[in-house]
């Protein structure tokens, strides 16, 4: 992608005339990406900014002067030229841009009250803009084509709501490569449909319903389960790689409904996996709201009696720490900074799935946090600790350690051997079994946060829900509050955003960035990469820039 | 003049399909003057020549083999759209069974001009007879060494292939042709970039008309101007008009552009049968419609035709007589369209069937005057609003049917209807209840 921004410094600047208005724009772009970098409303739907141009829907009809005299075009296809007239809102062009919407909707089953897509649909919201609101649509609807066909493991197709605009067939084409989806008959009787017995499954599938503007593929997981216009969206990463797409988590009544897409033109563009999109339902799983000691539940003001006279009973230095690249960059630097010289970081071996598109097989967030931070990550030499008897109470932060048996063996029994074990962890999980205490804190989609991805781009997190339990903090608040116990450090930090704003000062790359103005597409640090960039084996061109950060929200 | 016969020259021998006969009366005699020349000059002989593309838009052929682009490193590609399927048109399929010879020679004059080694012929699926003569002759004219390596000991290689549609209308559309031949669902392609340079296999192709074709030998044998002698000024050379409907003699016969309308009606299809002329459709059926006024100083020619507001298309022309029932004449033809539309773009996919949904209510009695606007109305935000011309197809015979004939529809509408409470209103007033 930096190659991308490379090739726009050198891109020629051109001026064009947009309904009487002069605008500056660059060489290359089409008519709908000139409309939307000066935010001039033009309607659109089978348009998408990183899917290849079809041009089907006739809907971003535009004017353009030719020496013939004005001319209909559609903005989609039609680059600008240096000097181009054009008009999205003269007469010819409102009346074609109407007359096709109104095409449109002459079979639409107008089943907008029992959609799923009703908010977030671009036909509504398109119809709201330039519809034309006459009636005169007095010809039977076309009724015949499929509703809830199954499509897949995670998708539904109606085929009477679809528009035709061929995104997801682009997109299945194109991105993933799989092709399952296509047009099948002819004229006004053609319908999307995937081959007989093949139904839609890669690893990108929910993707297909987040592009589709209209209400024909739906996702199982959030059909019928809310409305749209309820949730509440925070902007977020995805954790469940190294890659950390960026997406928006949307919750009503303090529960989270779906994982969305948000659009970084640098990192994931307006893609997430599967994987990712579904991990949302974690959040709810196995969570754990109370302190279990030697496995039994206790409440908040025991655990911290308890940790209090832990603490008291060994010597700091006897103390060690395990970290884990699940935690976000406060909790790493918090440990780090202040607790001395037996803090670890350790590394799970990536085992999971790798593509070319977005996936890492690192399943965990913040590896690259552990790299900035300059972590030590000698297992060994803490495996030799814990056999000297150096260490003798260990702190276990959201990593869980027994997971990774298999890898970890020798360093697991030595642990199981300590005489005390502490595990500060968001969900009932294998560690938390063989643990002596375990302290519950605040899983990601409960607290602000920031993250380096695998390709050294620094995100931040916002919280999305609130904890069933108030009281329990993050992990790095907590941390703060052991520091402060023990004397380590001369104030306890209330959030984590005061845990950044303290240690970027210490960075010069992150400096003029306090915790509310990190950009929504990230830092880019100059940290050594882990993985390439994403989209490397995929061809679609598409121009990144331009874009007001309005209109970025809006995409679809 | 009259009498020059440039596609239609054997039709009358018998067994003309056979190479022997055929070479016998002339058939590859422009190959040895073809490969004497260069393929610009034959490019340059077909400019002069001023032929027009035979297919329906009237394209200029020289002009189009020129967009090629010169420094191109991609294979050339020639198609021939032997799709025949616009209605009332069934010209091209007597030249692939008569004389197929002769369009096989126009392949290898075309494709040496453009420097094409390969050439598809792209042909009707439901021309079945048609086919197996095609293919007869190619396997005759590949063993006497016409098709194939080094034809002729001139160096010139050029391979031809058969390829069979499926039965879909728009596949006589060029890039819809094009897809179809490529494997694809038939659906015309977003242009820009034109077929001539990214067509086929993203290789530079030029899609061209049976006749078309069929009319180069003559061309390079005897020369562009002398081809552009023949006819009028604007429309040079010769055409086979097919004629059929309300004719006493239905058939086709070969002339040269220019001859008045009514003069032909009378001397080779003998005449209107059943009544006197209503109503003609020039050249297949999405060409405006004229009414027999109209037809009074009509010319078979590319510029009269334009004069009317019409076109001369395909050549194809029905002829209806004073009883036909326009709307249902017109019914026919928003069914096939609404039927042949390939649903890629919106205007045409729910456009065509609008109409076609619209005519149903106006034969069943139940539309009203309104509705006879409304046709328009949607036939003018369909045509030019897509990406190939079928929508444009579909609503111009639409158009001009309904503003010409309008008496005729009117006898199946109702007046405008009062919506319940204005007649409530009118009877609490006591007015009189008019429409």
């Amino acid at each position: 992608m930096t190659q991308n921004i490379h090739d726009i410094q050198e891109r020629k600047k051109i001026k064009i005339k947009i309904n009487d208005n002069e605008y500056e724009v660059l060489e290359g772009m089409n008519i709908v990406e000139a409309c939307d970098a000066y935010e001039i409303p033009l309607e659109r739907f089978c348009y998408h900014r990183y899917l290849p141009v079809d041009g089907n829907c006739r809907t971003c009809m535009v004017e353009i002067e030719t020496p013939r005299g004005r001319m209909l075009t559609i903005g989609c296809n039609t680059k600008v030229q240096d000097g181009m007239v054009i008009y999205t809102n003269s007469e010819n062009a409102i009346r074609a841009q109407k007359s096709a919407l109104e095409f449109l909707l002459l079979d639409h089953p107008l089943d907008c009250p029992i959609c799923d897509k009703a908010g977030e649909c671009s036909l509504q919201d398109n119809y709201m803009d330039f519809g034309r609101y006459d009636f005169r649509r007095i010809v039977p609807r076309y009724f015949k084509k499929g509703k809830a066909i199954n499509a897949g493991d995670h998708i539904v197709l109606d085929q009477e709501r679809c528009i035709l605009c061929t995104r997801c067939i682009r997109f299945l084409d194109n991105i993933t490569q799989t092709s399952e989806l296509g047009i099948i008959h002819r004229g006004h009787a053609s319908k999307i449909s995937t081959y007989p017995g093949k139904p839609i499954s890669n690893d990108y599938s929910g993707n297909i319903t987040d592009i589709c503007p209209v209400g024909a593929l739906t996702l199982k997981e959030f059909r019928f389960k809310q409305r749209v216009w309820f949730l509440k969206k925070t902007k977020s990463i995805c954790v469940e790689c190294a890659r950390g797409c960026s997406i928006t988590m949307e919750q009503n009544f303090n529960k989270i409904w779906r994982f969305m897409p948000r659009e970084n033109p640098h990192l994931n563009r307006v893609w997430i996996c599967d994987k990712g999109r579904f991990s949302f339902k974690k959040y709810h799983e196995n969570r754990l709201w109370n302190p279990i000691l030697n496995q039994n539940e206790i409440d908040l003001t025991q655990a911290t009696l308890e940790l209090e006279n832990v603490l008291k009973t060994y010597h700091w230095n006897e103390i060690g720490w395990i970290l884990g690249p699940y935690s976000s960059m406060e909790t790493l630097y918090i440990a780090k900074k202040y607790f001395g010289e037996n803090v670890y970081a350790l590394i799970p071996p990536a085992t999971g799935k790798k593509d070319e598109l977005l996936q890492l097989p690192q399943e965990y967030p913040n590896e690259q946090g552990i790299r900035f931070f300059g972590m030590n990550v000698h297992q060994q030499e803490l495996q030799s600790k814990i056999e000297k008897e150096q260490i003798k109470l260990l702190f276990i932060v959201e990593i869980d350690i027994y997971r990774f048996l298999a890898n970890w063996r020798e360093l697991i029994e030595k642990i199981q051997a300590l005489p005390y074990k502490i595990y500060f962890t968001s969900f009932q999980d294998e560690t938390s079994k063989h643990m002596d205490l375990v302290i519950p804190v605040r899983s990601h989609a409960e607290i602000e946060g920031t993250y380096i991805n695998a390709t050294s781009l620094l995100q931040k997190s916002e919280a999305s829900i609130e904890p069933e339990n108030s009281f329990i903090s993050s992990s790095a608040v907590l941390l703060s509050q052991i520091a402060y116990l023990a004397g380590r450090i001369p104030r306890i930090f209330s959030s984590n955003s005061e845990i950044y704003n303290e240690f970027k000062n210490e960075y010069e790359e992150l400096k003029q960035y306090s915790f509310s103005n990190i950009p929504d597409f990230g830092i880019k640090l100059s940290l050594p990469k882990i993985a390439n960039e994403p989209f490397q084996g995929v061809k679609v061109d598409f121009n990144i820039f331009m874009i007001p950060e309005t209109q970025l929200t809006k995409m679809r | 003049m009259e009498n020059i016969l440039i596609l239609t020259k054997r039709f009358s021998i018998p067994n003309a399909n056979q190479l022997e006969v055929a070479l016998k009366h002339g058939a590859y005699s422009s190959l040895e003057k073809l490969f004497s020349m260069k393929p610009e000059d034959v490019v340059e002989e077909v400019k002069k020549s001023n032929l027009k593309g035979r297919g329906g838009a009237g394209f200029p052929t020289g002009l189009k083999w020129s967009f090629i682009p010169k420094d191109t490193k991609k294979p050339i590609y020639l198609c021939v759209n032997a799709d025949e399927s616009e209605p009332g048109t069934f010209t091209d399929r007597y030249i692939m069974e008569y004389d197929p010879h002769l369009l096989i020679e126009g392949i290898i004059n075309t494709s040496y001009a453009i420097k094409s080694h390969t050439a598809y012929i792209y042909i009707r699926g439901e021309y079945v007879k048609q086919y197996q003569i095609l293919s007869r002759a190619l396997e005759e004219a590949r063993k006497a060494g016409y098709v194939g390596k080094n034809i002729l000991g001139s160096g010139y290689d050029l391979d031809i292939w058969l390829h069979r549609g499926a039965g879909a209308y728009i596949c006589g559309e060029e890039t819809g042709l094009i897809e179809s031949l490529e494997g694809k669902k038939g659906q015309p392609r977003i242009k820009p970039p034109f077929p001539a340079v990214e067509g086929l296999f993203r290789s530079p192709t030029i899609v061209n008309n049976v006749k078309t074709i069929a009319s180069v030998p003559w061309i390079v044998l005897n020369g562009g101007e002398a081809y552009a002698k023949i006819g009028t000024k604007d429309s040079t050379g010769t055409n086979i008009f097919g004629v059929s409907g309300h004719v006493n003699q239905p058939g086709y016969w070969e002339l040269p552009f220019g001859m008045r309308f009514l003069e032909f009606l009378e001397k080779y299809p003998k005449g209107v049968k059943g009544g006197k002329l209503k109503a003609l459709i020039p050249g297949g059926s999405s060409t405006p419609v004229l009414t027999a006024e109209e037809c009074e100083d009509l010319y078979l020619s590319y510029e009269s035709m334009l004069a009317h507001k019409t076109f001369l298309g395909t050549g194809g022309m029905i002829v209806m007589n004073e009883h036909t029932d326009m709307v249902k004449a017109l019914k026919t033809l928003t069914r096939f369209y609404s039927e042949e539309s390939c649903g890629q773009c919106t205007p045409c996919r729910e456009g065509t069937s609008w109409l076609d949904r619209l005519l149903d209510r106006i034969l069943n009695r139940e539309a009203t005057t309104k509705e006879l606007d409304l046709l328009i109305e949607i036939s003018d935000n369909m045509e030019g609003k897509t990406i190939c011309a079928l929508a444009a197809a579909c609503a111009m015979p639409v158009r001009s049917f309904v503003t010409k004939f309008r008496s005729d529809f009117e006898k199946y509408v109702k007046p405008i209807s009062i919506p319940v409470h204005k007649v409530a209103e009118k009877i609490i007033q006591k007015e009189p209840i008019a429409s």
